[in-house]
């Protein structure tokens, strides 16, 4: 589960994803906005904010998992992120109002309220699978992980 | 186990995350900046499936406290005449040219002004009606998409665009009739930017804002008289 030949997969790839996701959203605020504003979970003098920062968050957790660089926090920053879209999507889903995701494209999809619930369905099993993504980084940067990592090379 | 190194350098993400964000907001271009406090009365409300995303009556978020300071009272004639009138100290840049309102009267009985709700949708006979008749007309989309096509004559109010605030202020400070009426419109379907600048120019004192619902997307299959570019 923390063999060093795939936690560095598992570190890249996680971070890739998280690379990709950030960037449309920093190349357009407005539409990122009204994004975050859809899911109708944020006070609006704080819509803004969160969608000016919170892909740069996303774009450098992802760049630290490609890197190799704090990996152990960008995974824990990168699992809380995880954590807070699974919540959004999900009480979303639960109170049946749909939502384009824009997890990686911001542009409103034109998709109907039905096909919206069943897109953020895959949605929710995608970032369930990112999360134990992230969970396998934590595990592999462990302090007990790195102690039993040296006593197996000595 | 979370130690005290892994918040440090947690929060030393946190705070590069922002400085970038600042960063890259400040070297934006004017229509992919953002304003880092916005407002919207409605965030957290969830419409039911179905319902119209504007409400009978203003909600208390929209209220207006004092009525609003009139600006000079001049119709919607020619530029030069309500740029002439109560310019102020340093004037504006000087807007598109309103054309004449060719129903003035006509249009102020069919659509009377409703100071107690932001905007009312209207049906499409009714928009094309206001449009003979040289109403006011005001698109509510991003700026390159309003540049991809318009109604004709309507002018850009981008309401997810960080200047959109001096805009409308602007629009208030060239001392058109409050009480005219305006049509706003989006993208149709579920986009509410419409009715998100109805509020803002609600809150100005615009008392007889009228929501093209259907939007562009109609106007175009009616044939009806559209434009491209970044001009009305």
């Amino acid at each position: 589960m923390t063999r060093p030949w795939l936690s560095i997969r598992v570190q890249i790839a996680l971070g890739a994803v998280f690379v990709a996701a950030a960037i449309p959203k920093i190349l357009d605020p407005p539409a990122f906005a009204h994004m975050i504003y859809n899911y109708r979970l944020v006070p609006g003098g704080l819509v803004n904010a969160l969608a000016l920062v919170m892909p740069w968050i996303e774009l450098l957790a992802g760049l630290a998992l490609v890197l190799g660089v704090w990996r152990r926090e960008a995974a824990l920053v990168a699992g809380a992120l995880l954590v807070v879209f699974l919540g959004a999507i999900g009480w979303n889903l639960l109170r049946g109002h749909g939502i384009d995701c824009g997890c990686f494209d911001v542009r409103s999809a034109g998709k109907s309220r039905d096909e919206q619930l069943a897109d953020m369905r895959w949605v929710l099993l995608r970032d369930v699978g990112l999360l134990v993504l992230a969970g396998q980084v934590l595990a592999a940067t462990s302090p007990r992980a790195a102690i039993s990592s040296r006593l197996s090379r000595g | 186990m979370v130690r005290a190194s892994n918040v440090g350098r947690v929060v030393a993400l946190l705070v590069l995350a922002g400085a970038g964000a600042a960063i890259s907001n400040f070297a934006a271009s004017s229509d992919r900046k953002l304003a880092w406090v916005g407002s919207y009365p409605r965030a957290l409300q969830v419409e039911p499936a179905g319902s119209p995303a504007m409400a009978e009556a203003a909600p208390p978020a929209l209220q207006r406290k004092q009525p609003p300071v009139q600006a000079p009272a001049t119709p919607a004639t020619s530029s030069a005449s309500s740029s002439a009138v109560g310019s102020p100290a340093t004037p504006p840049a000087a807007p598109p040219a309103v054309p004449p309102a060719a129903d003035t009267a006509g249009l102020a009985r069919a659509f009377p002004p409703h100071p107690d709700k932001p905007a009312v949708e209207i049906a499409p006979a009714d928009v094309e009606r206001l449009y003979r008749g040289k109403a006011l007309f005001l698109d509510a989309r991003r700026s390159s998409v309003y540049a991809e096509g318009h109604i004709a004559g309507a002018r850009s109010l981008p309401v997810w665009e960080s200047d959109i605030d001096a805009r409308v202020k602007g629009l208030y400070e060239e001392g058109l009739d409050q009480k005219a009426p305006i049509v706003v419109y989006c993208s149709g379907g579920t986009c509410e930017d419409s009715h998100m600048l109805a509020e803002k120019l609600y809150m100005v004192g615009f008392d007889n804002v009228l929501i093209y619902k259907d939007g562009f997307p109609d106007w175009q299959k009616r044939a009806l008289p559209s434009s491209k570019g970044a001009n009305p």
